[in-house]
């Protein structure tokens, strides 16, 4: 008895000493820990309940049960058009954006002097890329009379169209604008270079492979937990696009809808008419496509990333 | 050792002795005003200035009062509006427009003002027909800050160059066609056009409704026109693009329909359309002299096409804790000759006969001419139209965008016009 007595007191001081060792990491932690709560979580469940309901905001939440969601996908063509918009953007954006990170990342792998400079002013577009400022200076580059107009008259002599405004051009604008901002997925490359054991290279230096051959059978299989890495987050990122067509269409998603963001829509329906049910519902569907993509890019990696085990 | 800690020590006195201070500061003005009222309006900084500085000649006036500001843009207006009054945090005071007053008011977010007519709130100065457009079923919601009407803008030195008659009050549709082609053509300037192409704008298109004896929306919620109506109008406008009189598709889808980008102030085109009290906001952006009248008539038996209307209203909160007090900051807007004089016709032509005798002598050219245009105006307007359904909003839109599509090429004139009645039954049957 006194045995176990004393091993249960070992025990609980050993636990107190534990939590008291961590005691410190934990309040640390709370203060993101009542944020998460109190500001993610709890909202996030909310606006799942919202989307059951008829929600103006003057008045009353109403239950609507799916009454939405049946909305959504039966009597919504705005939906259909804001997902294609959305599709083209992820599409377009993602493969091309990583490429050209993949490029840069490994034209500074090559040891230059002033790496550290060059890193960061890669990395500046990406800092700055969110923000309303760099979407208002693309606005003024690709307007009918922008910088870029004015390069394309100067070099072919020919008067280009307004980029922004023209329902045929405007959302590959809003492509670039992402592509520019390729400095996080760059950053994440050039330090998955940094840990292929060069050793690797050297011994296929000495069997005579070539540059092409390195790249292929070396840096490619062995970068690849990073590129699926970058691939989803970035992915995530492209689905959640919402402030270069917010204020380069001005939250129209004009001209013609063509740079009707999934999220911009979403936007629309809460604040512009004030359907904030309706625009829960949107964005929990979403949330479902996001998570769907997610799960198959997971699905599919063991036949394409190779983990070093 | 002891020095840090003599540091850290200073330091928390130091603190702790400045936010007593702040404290004191704030416990000032917070014992001496023991009303606090909240007031919340959209609009630049001029308008800015101008009620800040009316609402401190009212808390000079009335010690005991404190009125706190808060201003944004129109299109971030009407969200924050929304969020608070969901929260019941709505402002005391709060800007209003006849679009949305419908909706606060049927939701029961506004105070019924009746109760304080001829106690706190004087509406004495006020003809019917200013306090009726504050009215929402029967009740008054709303007192209006002036008002005005909408107005042809047009660049003055342009059409002078050009040596084209420029539009006046008895231009038709018809001349304003012909008109825009004959400037676009003098004027040699590539890229330099007539008229904005204002196919997409509602207001206009209401207009030209109007001077053919249609409205917008029937009083029961309905479109009040056809499918031939809008081919009709569609066509005018790809018509006048055809002949080079309005901008090309393009240019107009810069406009987001704020003075800094319409076509006239990005040097695109000599006619705009906007409302007679944004001339001052207008002129402060285009450098060349711009001139006001009406919007095009219907010619020879054509009906009125305009009406005037509240520009701004100013509505109290159905959850104001000083109902008294705000009635009372509303009726010293409207009738104080010092707050009409600070205000000017910023927000619009003052309703109040007495204020606008005792304002006229003191405007300048610009506030002079917006006055001078609505009183010019008042005998060529028509009834107001009836209140604009919910949806009316996203019909806004979908004007806008079926304008485009027929602009750019991604529809015909017919298509887009039965598109249009399409998705306009059903906004308006969704509600």
């Amino acid at each position: 008895m006194t045995i176990a007595a004393t091993t249960a007191e070992v025990k609980g001081t050993a636990w107190m000493r534990g939590f008291r060792r961590n005691l410190a990491g934990y309040l640390f932690l709370l203060p993101w820990l009542v944020g998460f709560l109190g500001l993610t979580l709890g909202p996030a469940l909310g606006s799942l309940y919202l989307s059951f309901t008829d929600f103006d905001l003057l008045r009353d939440p109403r239950w609507a049960g799916a009454a939405n969601y049946v909305r959504i996908f039966t009597a919504d063509p705005k939906f259909a058009e804001s997902m294609h918009v959305t599709f083209v953007y992820v599409v377009l954006s993602v493969p091309l954006k990583l490429t050209f990170a993949l490029m840069v990342a490994l034209l500074l792998n090559r040891g230059m002097a002033g790496l550290s400079l060059y890193r960061a002013m890669f990395y500046l577009p990406s800092l700055l890329g969110a923000s309303v400022a760099i979407a208002v200076l693309w606005r003024q580059l690709f307007a009918g009379n922008g910088l870029v107009n004015q390069v394309i008259l100067m070099v072919f002599g020919i008067q280009g169209p307004s980029w922004i405004s023209n329902p045929d051009y405007a959302l590959y604008t809003l492509v670039i604008l992402s592509i520019w901002q390729f400095g996080s997925p760059m950053i994440i490359f050039l330090a998955g270079l940094r840990q292929i054991p060069q050793d690797m290279y050297e011994a296929a230096s000495i069997d005579g492979a070539s540059k092409w051959r390195k790249f292929y059978k070396i840096t490619l299989p062995m970068l690849t937990p990073v590129i699926f890495f970058n691939a989803v987050v970035q992915t995530i990122e492209a689905f959640k696009a919402f402030t270069p067509a917010f204020i380069i269409s001005e939250g129209t998603g004009g001209p013609i809808d063509s740079t009707l963001f999934y999220t911009l829509y979403l936007y629309q329906e809460a604040f512009g008419y004030f359907r904030m049910g309706y625009a829960a519902a949107l964005a929990w569907v979403l949330v479902a496509i996001v998570a769907l993509f997610t799960a198959f890019s997971f699905l599919t990696s063991r036949y394409w990333v190779h983990y070093d085990e | 050792m002891t020095k840090p800690g003599m540091n850290r020590r200073t330091l928390l006195k130091a603190g702790a002795g400045a936010a007593g201070l702040a404290m004191l500061g704030a416990a000032g003005p917070a014992l001496a005003a023991d009303k606090r009222i909240r007031m919340y309006w959209w609009g630049g900084k001029e308008r800015a200035d101008r009620t800040i500085a009316t609402n401190k000649l009212y808390m000079q006036a009335n010690a005991g009062t404190n009125i706190d500001g808060e201003t944004l843009a129109w299109g971030d207006y009407w969200p924050r509006l929304a969020t608070q009054t969901a929260g019941r945090n709505a402002p005391d005071v709060i800007q209003m427009d006849y679009r949305y007053i419908f909706e606060y008011a049927r939701r029961e977010a506004l105070l019924p003002l009746d109760q304080f007519v001829g106690k706190s709130l004087n509406l004495g100065d006020f003809s019917q027909a200013a306090i009726d457009s504050g009215k929402v079923d029967g009740k008054i919601y709303g007192i209006s800050l002036g008002g005005n009407t909408a107005a042809t803008l047009y660049d003055r030195v342009a059409f002078e160059t050009a040596g084209v008659k420029a539009p006046d009050f008895d231009t038709s549709w018809a001349d304003l066609a012909k008109l825009s082609v004959e400037l676009a053509k003098a004027s040699k300037k590539p890229g330099y056009y007539g008229v904005m192409d204002a196919g997409g704008l509602e207001s206009v298109l209401e207009c030209w409704l109007r001077t053919r004896g249609q409205e917008l929306y029937t009083p029961d919620g309905k479109l009040g026109f056809g499918e031939k109506d809008i081919t009709e109008w569609f066509a005018y406008w790809a018509d006048l693009r055809k002949a080079g009189g309005c901008v090309t598709p393009d240019l107009q889808a810069l406009d987001k329909q704020a003075p800094e980008n319409n076509m006239l102030t990005l040097g695109k085109a000599a006619i705009g359309f906007a409302h007679s009290n944004q001339l001052v906001a207008y002129q402060a952006l285009n450098k060349s002299k711009l001139n006001l009248t009406s919007y095009p008539t219907g010619g020879a038996g054509g009906k009125p096409g305009q009406y005037l209307k509240p520009s701004m209203l100013f509505s109290i909160s159905a959850r104001t804790k000083e109902p008294e007090e705000a009635a009372k900051i509303l009726s010293y807007y409207v009738n104080d000759i010092d707050a009409g004089k600070a205000l000017g016709v910023e927000r619009g032509v003052p309703a109040s006969s007495t204020v606008l005798k005792a304002v006229m002598p003191d405007l300048d050219e610009l506030g002079k001419a917006a006055a001078e245009y609505v009183g010019a105006m008042s005998s060529r307007v028509g009834a107001l139209p009836p209140p604009p359904p919910p949806g009316a909003g996203e019909i806004q839109v979908l004007i806008r965008r079926i304008n485009e599509q027929v602009g750019f090429g991604r529809a015909s004139v017919a298509d887009g016009a039965k598109q249009f009645v399409t998705e306009a039954t059903t906004i308006l049957g969704r509600g």
